[in-house]
């Protein structure tokens, strides 16, 4: 229970800080600080229990667990060394920040802060990938908040660390997810402890260098180190907390973990000590080259994590417990040197060691403290660090190489140390030790100086007592590399290897010291001659430029390229399948009759003449004859239904699309020939494959279970022997409401383009002004051949379309098609009228779209009743004459079928037949316009016209 | 057979007017493919059974496989109303040619033989 609680509490402090900000300002630090020293004292509580008695506490709250992912918590010796430097650094850091920061609210940096705090607590505490993956992500992103914190000049800096950490991020989720697969676990533990990388060297090879990836770019090794320096646009507690004790940590926590699984496998070996001692030598070189002391600092600590680095690659137990010390050591004298270097920056105005005078006597206590740390750093003894790096050298020397090797290898660590050595004096030195002057704000309050003092003592006392940290630093070997092992921490083993090794580093870095006029002549230049952060921006803008040149392959609005890259993509794959011939098995009976070839013939011939001709009319007309062959079709192959829809939708096709040709050109754009051909050979590619692949690959086999589940059952279930309709309102009734939907969506889509998109006027109106004597130009007399047609045809066509609704369940009918044949009635009136504002059919057509689907849709809650959405209730209504009607709710779904329907006919039929200047004159009118020297007798059958097309009551809510 | 046939001559026809240039030949290309998508999923049911599916009448041994039916209605009423929106779509613009002259790859700006608006006239 208690770890939930440590991440509870830390959330808490996350969700406090507006609040306390309000009331505090920057004085929120303190009780802040308070809250993590107490968690720390509860962290070091369980000390007796981890480390003593060597326990692990687990605590299981499961999240997903059909993918088997929990938040499974854990804490090992490693994970507790870890969540004390989060807490116990935090609470220092967050003391200090209260007077680092001029007064006032600091709400961003302090919720930050504790959000980063509770980021890095679930990474070591997290014993599930999945989980540990989320929280290495979002110290990531804290990390870039916080540097972004500092305004515009930590725009890039901060970017450049997001997206440089945010790689290392994706390499560890791929990682993670390669392990998954693996071990068939998210559970870390379970992982480090069954997964061997001998098992398979390729597959472990590419984990590691994910694992290396992730970790050298959260730790800032070379290749990676330049983000570090970058970052420290932030604010100095950001850069102590993160960028120097905690988060760069999360690297090393990282290697440190998978050290189970790879810490015998020579590719993690060699790169980690390569990249590890490459890192250190760079990172302390430029170190010495640097005036400013935060810079001088972080290009420290990109050199001490290289050691870190370096030494987890040894991957003996010996090596693992140098790790644990130094990082313990690093946490403490880096945290101090940075508050300090913030105290020395905040109190004189600049932290430029050439421009800052010798502060020893205007700040005693800073140049103290800063002296204590910096032995620490420089590996002199009592202090921490001496042993830490004292056990690192030990480590080297006893690693498991041949003697080449171990002096390559040794001579590396000592040149490290020795630059050390020599620019933790030159920081020394350089700040206090110059010509003695006044510190521009005098020296720091107790306030200020609390957080670095205690980190600095702790250096110097626990490495007076360093004995007492024998346990831990066991019990982390033990959870690093399962093998037991006694440490032996003292200040002095008796005069052996190690010792000359640190002897030597002393010795040499005061060489350096001493000839430091010269030393600064020689690193005064370039060592290499690019930046980091200028590679990074050149490769940025690179993937930048990339991404353009390959998005404009594809930038054409047109459509014809992107269809053309997709079809004959798919064509010519079909078309390989089909070619290399899949064994297939025989039609289960002859499917063929003589028939089908007119048919064949019909389509081919419509399609051919479709492709050539230029004519826009001759096209559409041509696409009917297709229309009506393939209609046709359906009724050979046994669908009334589906024949009757075909036939129906036709028609309507070639209404609205009439209604659409008329404005525009009579005939299509030119081809060129190129475009043809092209055009020519993807299609008969996807026509091929097409064709192929229907020969092959369907229909032989005999009639699906589904298929004679519903011939056998539809009419005892349902009562209907319409097996199709059946299946569209009673079995399948949620499609069908699906589709419903798709359809008024597509008619509610027309009305809103149309709204926002003016219709064109293309060729309107027609150029018939000098004929317009002719009795053949007058609408109103050559339409009323129709309009009488018409006037007969519509009443038979309304009661045909009702009767089919009502038959639909046992005969070829239903809501589809008689929608569709009351549609073609709405048509015939739209057709006949003799002008567009007579043609208007008012009906509240969007309105009948949305009844159409709330019907269905509502009807559908009756199912209830008998348990399910949808399902159709049956009842048997006695009729006067004798006998039952069989009346369905599934009747009621068909009407919601046919409204819906008929709505969308209607709107195609009204907004797109409909001139622009008929509406502008109803806005101005308020009502329906009137044609103008309209002769009377039209007039009354346009009356007639409209009595039936349009049901009384429904006039007032046409528009 | 007949209607592997009929299924890949509608593809190709269709898949020609796609790549057309002007909105109306897309649709009517749209129009074709969806007979072919139709007449594909017909051709999944079994061909040989061709007796209306109307149980009043039909045996349920020999009546066709009603599923692909059933697919077929509702999809050739959506395949409509897609039909009539994209219609709606080529008349939003003077013109229905989604290709601007020269923003078409490999075309040489000038190179298009005649304007639109000459072949109005």
């Amino acid at each position: 229970m208690i770890l939930p609680l440590i991440l509870g509490v830390l959330v808490l402090t996350v969700v406090s800080t507006p609040l306390l900000d309000r009331m505090l300002g920057r004085n929120a630090g303190w009780p802040l600080a308070v809250v993590f020293a107490a968690l720390a004292a509860a962290i070091g509580s369980l000390a007796p229990q981890v480390i003593g008695r060597g326990d692990t506490i687990e605590h299981v709250v499961t999240w997903m667990p059909s993918l088997d992912i929990s938040v499974r918590l854990r804490m090992d010796g490693t994970s507790w060394l870890f969540a004390m430097l989060v807490v116990g650094i935090g609470a220092l850091i967050l003391a200090y920040s209260t007077r680092y920061f001029p007064p006032g609210r600091r709400t961003g940096f302090y919720a930050l802060m504790t959000t980063f705090a509770v980021a890095m607590m679930g990474l070591v505490l997290a014993d599930d990938v999945v989980l540990m993956f989320v929280f290495w992500e979002l110290t990531t992103i804290c990390s870039f908040y916080l540097i972004g914190l500092s305004g515009e000049k930590a725009n890039r800096p901060a970017v450049r660390t997001f997206l440089l950490t945010a790689m290392g991020g994706l390499a560890l989720l791929t990682a993670v997810v390669m392990l998954v697969v693996e071990a068939g676990t998210t559970q870390l533990s379970v992982i480090l402890a069954t997964v061997e990388w001998s098992d398979s060297p390729g597959w472990s090879a590419a984990v590691a260098a994910l694992i290396i990836l992730a970790g050298f770019t959260k730790s800032a090794q070379f290749p990676f180190h330049y983000w570090l320096p970058d970052a420290m646009a932030a604010s100095t507690p950001v850069s102590a907390y993160l960028h120097a004790a905690t988060m760069v940590k999360a690297g090393i926590y990282l290697l440190m973990r998978f050290t189970p699984i790879f810490g015998d496998f020579p590719v993690w070996n060699v790169t980690l000590i390569t990249a590890g001692l490459v890192t250190a030598v760079i990172g302390a070189l430029f170190a010495l080259q640097r005036t400013d002391l935060k810079e001088l600092l972080a290009y420290s600590t990109v050199s001490q994590l290289g050691l870190l680095v370096a030494i987890i690659g040894v991957g003996t137990p010996y090596a693992l417990a140098a790790a644990a010390l130094h990082t313990l050591a690093h946490a403490l004298f880096k945290a101090a040197l940075f508050m300090l270097m913030g105290v020395i920056d905040t109190r004189n105005g600049t932290r430029d060691i050439r421009e800052l005078p010798g502060l020893r006597r205007a700040m005693p206590v800073t140049a103290t403290l800063m002296t204590v740390s910096a032995l620490s750093m420089a590996g002199v003894p009592p202090l921490l660090g001496f042993v830490s790096k004292e056990t690192l050298f030990a480590a080297i020397a006893d690693g498991p190489w041949t003697t080449p090797v171990t002096v390559v290898v040794a001579t590396a660590a000592v040149g490290a140390a020795v630059l050390t050595f020599a620019y933790s004096f030159r920081m020394v030195h350089g700040a206090f030790w110059g010509e003695p002057g006044p510190s521009r704000d005098g020296e720091g309050s107790a306030a200020y100086l609390v957080g670095p003092g205690v980190a600095a003592v702790a250096g110097l006392g626990l490495g007076l007592a360093v004995p007492v940290l024998d346990p831990l630093v066991e019990r982390v070997v033990l959870d690093t590399t399962t093998v037991e092992h006694t440490a032996h921490l003292a200040l002095w083993h008796g005069f052996n290897v190690p010792l000359v090794m640190s002897m030597l580093a002393i010795a040499g870095g005061s060489v350096l010291a001493w000839r430091r006029v010269q030393v600064a002549r020689a690193v005064e230049r370039p060592l290499v001659p690019v930046k980091g952060t200028e590679v990074f921006e050149g490769v940025h803008r690179g993937i930048i430029g990339g991404g353009v040149r390959v998005g404009r392959l594809t930038g054409s609005n047109a459509p014809a390229p992107h269809l053309a890259a997709v079809l004959g993509t798919l064509g010519v794959v079909a078309l390989t399948v089909m070619v290399l011939n899949p064994p297939v098995p025989q039609y289960p009976a002859t499917t063929t009759r003589t028939a089908d070839w007119l048919l064949v013939g019909l389509i081919v011939v419509a399609v051919v003449a479709v492709v050539v001709t230029r004519a826009r009319l001759a096209a559409v007309a041509l696409v009917g004859v297709s229309g009506f062959a393939v209609a046709l079709w359906f009724l050979l192959l046994g669908g009334f239904d589906l024949a009757l829809t075909q036939l129906l939708v036709e028609i309507l096709t070639v209404v609205v699309a009439v209604l659409v040709l008329r404005r525009l050109p009579r005939k299509f754009h030119p081809v060129r020939r190129g475009r043809a051909a092209l055009a020519g050979g993807v299609a008969v590619v996807v026509g091929l494959a097409a064709g192929l692949a229907a020969y092959n690959l369907t229909g032989r086999r005999d009639i699906s279970a589904a298929g004679q589940y519903f011939l056998t059952n539809a009419e005892p279930e349902t009562g209907g022997t319409n097996v199709v309709n059946t299946i569209l309102v009673d079995f399948r009734a949620l499609d069908t409401l699906g589709e419903l939907a798709v359809l008024g969506i597509a008619g509610l889509i027309i009305v809103a383009v149309l709204d926002s998109a003016r219709l064109n006027h293309g060729r309107l109106p027609e150029p018939v002004v000098a004929l317009s004597g002719n009795p053949v130009f007058s609408a109103v007399q050559n339409s009323l051949i129709m309009r009488t047609v018409a006037l007969r045809l519509g009443p038979v066509l309304t009661i045909w379309s009702l009767y089919l609704l009502l038959r639909g369940h046992n005969a070829p009918g239903g809501g589809f098609i008689s929608a569709l044949v009351g549609g073609a009635g709405f048509a015939l009136a739209y057709l006949a009228a003799s002008s567009a504002a007579k043609a208007r059919i008012r009906l509240p057509f969007t309105l009948l779209i949305a009844a159409g689907v709330a019907i269905a849709g509502g009807i559908g809650l009756v199912g209830y009743v008998d348990d399910s959405y949808l399902r159709p209730l049956h009842a048997e209504i006695p009729l006067p004459w004798g006998g039952y009607y069989h009346f369905t709710t599934a009747l009621i779904f068909d009407v919601g079928v046919y409204l819906a329907v008929v709505g969308v006919l209607l709107t195609a039929l009204n907004r797109l037949g409909v001139e622009d200047d008929v509406h502008a004159e109803d806005a101005r009118a308020g009502q329906p316009s009137t044609d103008e020297g309209d002769p009377d007798e039209s007039d009354e059958a346009d009356r007639l016209l409209d009595e039936h097309t349009v049901p009384a009551g429904h006039e007032g809510g046409a528009r | 057979m007949t209607l592997a046939l009929s299924v890949g001559v509608l593809a190709a026809g269709g898949v020609y007017l796609v790549l057309q240039r002007g909105m109306v030949r897309i649709v009517l290309g749209f129009v074709l493919l969806s007979h072919a998508v139709n007449l594909l999923l017909m051709s999944a049911g079994v061909t040989a059974r061709r007796e209306p599916p109307l149980m009043d009448t039909a045996d349920p041994a020999t009546a066709a496989d009603p599923l692909p039916q059933a697919f077929v209605l509702t999809a050739i009423v959506i395949a409509f109303s897609i039909t009539i929106y994209m219609l709606t779509l080529a008349v939003t613009r003077d013109e229905d040619d989604p290709e601007d002259a020269g923003t078409e790859p490999g075309a040489e700006p000038g190179t298009e033989p005649v304007g639109p608006s000459e072949e109005r006239a």
